[in-house]
């Protein structure tokens, strides 16, 4: 069984280097389909049944998007193939927060930073498909604090640079009811990302919570998911508040 | 509260009641001169300058003589020219008689020199003196009088109307000043018709008439109207009665209503009326000192009820008039000694007294026409200061000299003059601050205070509106300054000089300073506010504002241009980095680059954001290290202290973290340790790092530093520190880096 790749890359050089880390990540045959600009991934993706995704068609089960593309952010896409049924993983230069978290809520499952070396890269693609993504610091605490201000939180980072003298956050009005819980970090996740933000690895959060290591991927894994889903509350929320939906 | 005295003409501020600001603050237009009231002042300005014209009619109409006289010693008149030539002939003979045709002769002696039987002492000469004045004007009515001399000789002179010209020099100014002076008084009262302004009408037309009289009395020659000596003692009291009365009253009402004193205004008008109708019916003796004595002790008390006003609540108002009462009752009281002194000894000195009484009168009108405007310039009052302070003491010494050492006329004059001219140079300062109050700051210090205050907005804008009202304090001293809900478009001198209005906000609806400040009683009370610290206020507001924003604009510059470099750079040459990283030829060769691509992402975020923690970077530094040493499977030891987890500037960042990258790098390439520690401890500003391993390098100090070591001395530097390599104690080598005084490099 085949498995479909889609890589979105526009510098040629580094997307002939990101197919060698794909094709060394996978011992299945994989069909590796390059696009150098936002249009033509979208011809490939609609060639499969669309943004959608319908079944029966044969889907891309990995996609990869970088996100300095030349006609566009590669986050539109992301937010294009919400629904679609693969793996999405944004590619991109730039490490701090302010980049990457837009990307995040927009529905990546992982993100591979381009600096790193070919070993490395591969080993994180493995683990973001066997679903144990990454989180840097500055990620875990952009995601604190979203998680903490609640649905429709910030805007705006702590230390991202833009934040008022004044250290006040404007007041917004805090819903009546109770979040659901899948827009809610449980205690269990809010202590994972805490640890994540001070540096600590996997292995040693493992150790000072008690519990598995792949317990705490779950972790993560959970904490993407809500992200995406909170965000995508939110746009609709914005979305139906200004009377698009 | 305090109430307002009504401005006249054009005051922009005659609306605001400083008691009732925060809700009469409408932005209604000032109060402006147009219908009825400037047709009122208009018809009364005609009605007086008919009535003037009247007068002059009048005055022009009497019979005089025309000849000098001299008062001889002795208290005879002894003629000295004429231009009637037939008088002319008898020059230096001395006057016995005079007869009017078909008239009695009577005798006239030096006191028909006298002009005024105002300031006439003794109670029995002054009857001399009206009967005689009385006598003379009849005589001239005639037209023909016959003048017998004591040597037997007599001569018929002709006693023609004054005409015009006859009128004297000294009449028409003190004409045009009582007539200022009455207008005056209308237009205050129309400006706002109140009590305390209908009591400035009244005290305005009777020193006005007082001045008319005054102006009379410099007619040149022998004959004056008839009726005039009769009546002009009785109604001079009854003026300066009545203007004592109605300054007590008005004292009792402006600045400050005082109701318990009701019951002394009452009995000051009630002895007021009870004096001039005793006058009037001729039952009072010692009519000349009640002339004086009434005045000044009705005088004396509204000093005390200002006083008492200002002992209430201090209102510089007050203040300032008490001080010129003061002067003016002394020099009265000074004016009324000398005359009573002058009068034991008769024929000159009287006249000089009279003199000096005189100019107290025209003190005291000037005086007059200047309360509307004290608080409309500076200027007016500072000059009105010397004039009161110098005029008073000029005429003061000169009264001196005259009554107490008789020294003649000219001489006693000039005297006085130069001792006066003395004080001035030598008192001005003096006199101005007293009279004034301090002006309000030198320039330096203005200046100094406003740049301090410059710049503490600048560091601080979020205390704008706390400074701008600190600065103000500073430049005004003010008793209160109070903010108001709604704004003005001009900075306004309100309540007659005692408030001022300072519009802060200008319009700007997002702004966080109020929008008007109200500043009372300058000074603590001491000084009235003018037209030019309405000015200064403004201006200080506007520069205020505009420091602020310019400096937030050169702010904001200077960070969208570090975003925009930021952006630039990690885009463009971190672009081309990476394409050289994926065709790097040797694995030394690609690891070069990535360290360039780091320290080149470590350096645009370090631009893009201005902000760093020091627990934040911590964690960055830590998942980092963690990852690279578990990829190439070197344990790691990581200890990180700090007492306070500071901001750390760029510099201090973006060194720290490529100190640390470098290191740890240098170990990985070179060291082939299986283990390091990283101890990073910050207590009281004092930082120490140390990156210690246990690999196979040795004798440090032998080493030739690279460029990626080299670096790291440099950065070392830069953090205001040291750093040197030393043997580890079984195997390795530790590299220890000291920052002294790690907060203070910004």
């Amino acid at each position: 069984m085949t498995v479909k790749v889609l890589i979105l890359e526009d510098n040629p050089v580094a997307r002939s280097f990101l197919c060698r880390v794909v094709r060394e990540s996978f011992s299945d045959a994989n069909l590796i389909t390059e696009a150098g600009d936002l249009e033509t991934a979208r011809r490939h993706i609609n060639l499969t049944g669309g943004a959608r995704g319908l079944h029966g068609v044969d889907p891309f089960k990995l996609i990869l998007v970088d996100l300095e593309l030349p006609d566009g952010n590669g986050m539109e896409l992301l937010a294009e193939l919400a629904q679609y049924p693969a793996t999405k993983i944004v590619t991109t230069l730039y490490s701090d927060d302010d980049h990457l978290f837009p990307a995040l809520q927009c529905g990546a499952d992982g993100y591979l930073l381009k600096e790193d070396r070919f070993e490395v890269l591969v080993e994180e693609l493995q683990k973001i498909v066997r679903g144990q993504p990454p989180l840097s610091p500055a990620i875990a605490r952009r995601l604190l604090t979203h998680f903490r201000q609640g649905v429709g939180g910030d805007s705006q980072a702590p230390d991202s640079g833009f934040m008022k003298a004044t250290g006040f956050t404007s007041s917004r009005p805090v819903p009546i009811e109770k979040q659901p819980d899948h827009e809610r970090l449980t205690p269990r996740e809010t202590e994972v990302l805490t640890y994540l933000s001070k540096g600590f690895t996997i292995k040693e959060i493992a150790s000072l919570m008690g519990i598995k290591w792949f317990t705490v991927n779950d972790h993560i894994k959970s904490i993407y998911k809500k992200l995406n889903v909170s965000s995508r509350a939110e746009a609709a929320v914005l979305a139906s508040k200004q009377g698009l939906v | 509260m305090a109430e307002r005295v009504a401005h006249d003409g054009g005051a922009a501020d005659s609306n605001f009641d400083a008691s009732g600001f925060e809700h009469s603050l409408n932005p209604a237009a000032p109060r402006r001169w147009t219908g009825w009231r400037r047709s009122a002042l208009l018809a009364a300005a005609l009605l007086a300058v008919l009535s003037l014209l009247v007068l002059a009619r009048m005055l022009a109409g009497t019979a005089h003589l025309d000849a000098q006289w001299q008062a001889a010693p002795a208290g005879t008149l002894t003629l000295l020219s004429s231009d009637q030539a037939a008088l002319n002939v008898m020059a230096g003979r001395t006057l016995a008689t005079i007869a009017g045709i078909d008239l009695e002769p009577f005798e006239v002696d030096a006191l028909a020199l006298q002009r005024s039987p105002r300031w006439q002492v003794d109670d029995l000469r002054r009857r001399r003196q009206m009967d005689l004045q009385e006598r003379l004007s009849q005589a001239f009515a005639t037209g023909r009088v016959t003048l017998r001399f004591t040597d037997g000789s007599q001569v018929l002179a002709a006693t023609p109307p004054r005409g015009a010209a006859g009128l004297g020099l000294l009449f028409w100014p003190l004409a045009g000043l009582a007539l200022l002076l009455a207008l005056t008084g209308v237009a205050v009262l129309l400006a706002r018709p109140r009590l305390v302004n209908a009591l400035y009408l009244v005290m305005a037309f009777c020193q006005a008439g007082n001045l008319l009289f005054i102006g009379i009395e410099t007619l040149q020659g022998l004959g004056l109207p008839a009726g005039l000596s009769r009546h002009e003692m009785l109604l001079r009291l009854a003026f300066d009665a009545i203007t004592a009365a109605a300054a007590v009253h008005a004292f009792a009402l402006h600045p400050r209503r005082l109701p318990s004193v009701m019951p002394v205004v009452t009995t000051a008008w009630a002895i007021t009326a009870l004096v001039v109708a005793l006058a009037a019916a001729g039952r009072l003796p010692w009519l000349w000192w009640w002339a004086q004595g009434l005045p000044l002790a009705l005088g004396v008390a509204a000093l005390l009820l200002l006083g008492v006003s200002h002992r209430i609540e201090p209102h510089p108002f007050a203040a300032l008039m008490r001080r010129f009462g003061v002067i003016a009752a002394a020099t009265y009281a000074l004016v009324s000694v000398a005359v009573a002194t002058a009068a034991e000894r008769s024929g000159v000195a009287d006249n000089v007294a009279v003199i000096g009484a005189v100019v107290w009168y025209l003190f005291f009108a000037t005086l007059l026409l200047l309360v509307p405007f004290l608080a409309r310039s500076r200027q007016a009052l500072r000059e009105f200061a010397m004039l009161a302070g110098i005029g008073t003491v000029a005429a003061s010494l000169g009264l001196l000299f005259v009554a107490v050492f008789e020294v003649g006329p000219a001489a006693s004059l000039t005297l006085a003059v130069f001792l006066a001219l003395g004080v001035y140079a030598v008192a001005r300062q003096w006199i101005l601050n007293h009279l004034v109050g301090r002006s309000a700051l030198s320039t330096e210090r203005t200046f100094e205070q406003f740049h301090t205050t410059a710049r503490a907005v600048q560091e601080q804008p979020e205390r704008h509106a706390e400074l701008l009202a600190q600065l103000l304090r500073e430049l005004f001293e003010p008793s209160e300054v109070l903010t108001l809900d709604r704004g003005a478009d001009r900075a306004r001198v309100v309540g007659a000089g005692s408030a001022l209005l300072v519009p802060v906000r200008g319009g700007d609806v997002e702004s966080t300073l109020p929008p008007a400040l109200m500043l009372r009683l300058a000074r603590r009370g001491q000084r009235l506010f003018t037209l030019e610290d309405a000015r200064l206020a403004e201006r200080v507001v506007e520069q205020l504002k505009r420091a602020v924003a310019y400096d937030r604009a050169v702010e904001r510059g200077r960070n969208e241009e570090r975003l925009r470099i930021a952006q630039d750079l990690h885009d463009d040459i971190g672009a081309r980095l990476l394409t050289l990283m994926y065709q790097a030829q040797s694995r030394e060769m690609e690891d070069y680059i990535r360290n360039t691509l780091k320290d080149l992402k470590t350096l645009t975020r370090g631009l893009a954001s201005t902000d760093h923690r020091l627990s934040h970077a911590a964690g960055e530094w830590k998942a980092d290290i963690s990852q690279r040493l578990t990829v190439a499977q070197v344990q790691l030891n990581w200890s990180f202290n700090f007492d306070q987890d500071q901001r750390l500037s760029m510099a201090q960042w973006s060194a720290l973290t490529r100190v640390l990258r470098e290191l740890v790098s240098n170990t990985l390439q070179h060291a082939m340790a299986s283990r390091v520690d990283v101890n990073f401890s910050l207590q009281r500003q004092r930082l120490s790092l140390t990156v210690a391993d246990d690999g196979i390098g040795r004798a440090p100090d032998n080493w030739a530093h690279g460029l990626g070591l080299g670096g790291v001395r440099k950065r070392v530097k830069l953090l205001g520190g040291e750093v040197r390599w030393r043997d580890n104690d079984k195997a390795g080598i530790v590299c220890e880096v000291t920052v002294a005084e790690f907060g203070s490099r910004r």
